[in-house]
């Protein structure tokens, strides 16, 4: 009885170690760690072919599939930090009746109908978020030349798009050639805003007017 | 590859089938021991270099003799290792900027053999061989967006100890030992989790 009672302390006592000892990676993460910022782009484009830009006076608030258009002092933060870096990188703000080269949207996604993002569903309903009319394009559709992973969504992303406005007529269709996807733990504070883009340009070293 | 797994398994298996002949003890023994465990190899330069403080292993050893004893024997180990921010490419346009996380825990169930080549009653130095299963659970995460994959791989060990028997009958006793853990990983570009183990912890007679 002795023997079977101190196997069984023994047997517990692995137990214990066993649910304990593992150390949990996200306990050992803080908000900055917990971000990641994604960025893709059509590498057969020269983005420095391309000077000026306008931006959209709001942001895509899309939500399961569904948008609005919202600006407050988040969205204005994302806005600003994304013309100061476009600025930054040579480019010329314009308004949108001036022609500009590039078109800008910036986008928030709270979560997809799936729980998951992946930027082949995201742009299936892309002209539905942001409408070729608004860019003075009626009737063309948006592409994307080139392909996205799938992601795990928990707590919504900003998406920066920038568009090609330059070649519209040309390719017939609106195509986007850069994409930056910041995800993580509170993002959508205003005074990180500019520490999210900056990241985002920091790693897209070809984005530049020279 | 297969060769070796295939020499360690028959050893193993053979430990088993050559000991009856010269069988004289008979006792059951229970073996609890901490385990630190050092990533080497594959694992140490592609997945975690970090040493693990966190596990355990055991078994319970049947005695054929004063010299052979065999039995099953089973651990756990948890590996972790957070890398800094820096960007990796996802594709030949696609790059993602994120302090990587890997995390890997490892349950083992083998079949183990201990020769005690020498016959002192005050310590006995030992070697032993083993085969058998690793349960791996490897969840690797970019920020806090993981992915984890569970799979079941080969294991095969080999170790050195010394085992110091206490107690007036002698009947328990004191193990300390270091054991190499051979187990191949060929799954997303890695290639082994082989380690080598510090352990200390103590082996009593169940009957």
């Amino acid at each position: 009885m002795k023997k079977i009672l101190s196997l069984l302390s023994g047997l517990a006592s692995i137990a214990i170690i066993y649910s304990g000892c593992a150390k949990e990676p996200l306990n050992n993460l803080n908000s900055d760690e917990s971000r990641i910022y994604i960025t893709d782009h059509d590498s057969t484009v020269s983005f420095s072919n391309y000077k000026t830009y306008s931006i959209s006076d709001s942001v895509a608030i899309i939500d399961n599939g569904n948008s609005t258009m919202r600006l407050n002092e988040v969205d204005s933060a994302y806005i600003n930090a994304v013309k100061k870096y476009m600025s930054q990188e040579g480019y010329t703000l314009v308004t949108k009746e001036q022609n500009p080269d590039l078109g800008v949207n910036v986008s928030h996604i709270i979560s997809t109908t799936t729980g998951v993002i992946s930027y082949g569903d995201y742009w299936n309903y892309y002209d539905g978020y942001w409408n070729p009319y608004y860019w003075g394009y009626p009737g063309y559709g948006y592409y994307i030349p080139y392909g996205y992973g799938v992601y795990q969504i928990k707590e919504g992303a900003i998406a920066v798009d920038i568009l090609d406005l330059k070649n519209v007529s040309a390719n017939n269709k609106i195509n986007v050639i850069w994409t930056g996807l910041i995800r993580g733990s509170g993002i959508f504070d205003t005074s990180i805003a500019d520490s999210q883009v900056k990241a985002l340009f920091d790693q897209s070293t070809y984005l530049k007017t020279n | 590859m297969k060769k070796i797994k295939i020499i360690v398994i028959a050893i193993s298996f053979l430990s088993f089938i050559s000991l009856p002949a010269s069988a004289q003890n008979g006792t059951l023994k229970l073996d609890l021991n901490y385990n630190y465990s050092i990533p080497v190899s594959g694992f140490k330069t592609d997945l975690i270099s970090n040493t693990s403080p966190r596990g355990f292993r055991g078994g319970i050893m049947y005695a054929f003799s004063n010299k052979l004893e065999a039995g099953l024997s089973f651990g756990y180990q948890d590996y972790y290792q957070k890398y800094p921010r820096s960007i990796y490419a996802l594709s030949k346009t696609q790059d993602v900027s994120a302090v990587l996380s890997n995390s890997i825990q490892t349950t083992t169930f083998l079949l183990k053999a201990r020769y005690f080549p020498l016959n002192i009653n005050t310590v006995k130095p030992y070697i032993s061989v083993g085969a058998g299963t690793n349960l791996v659970d490897f969840k690797q995460y970019l920020g806090e967006f993981g992915s984890s994959q569970t799979s079941v791989q080969f294991l095969a060990q080999g170790g050195i100890g010394i085992m110091i028997p206490i107690g007036r009958l002698k009947t328990s006793g004191i193990n300390v030992g270091a054991i190499y853990d051979y187990t191949p990983y060929k799954k997303l570009g890695y290639n082994n989790l082989n380690n080598v183990n510090l352990q200390a912890g103590i082996a009593f007679q169940l009957k």
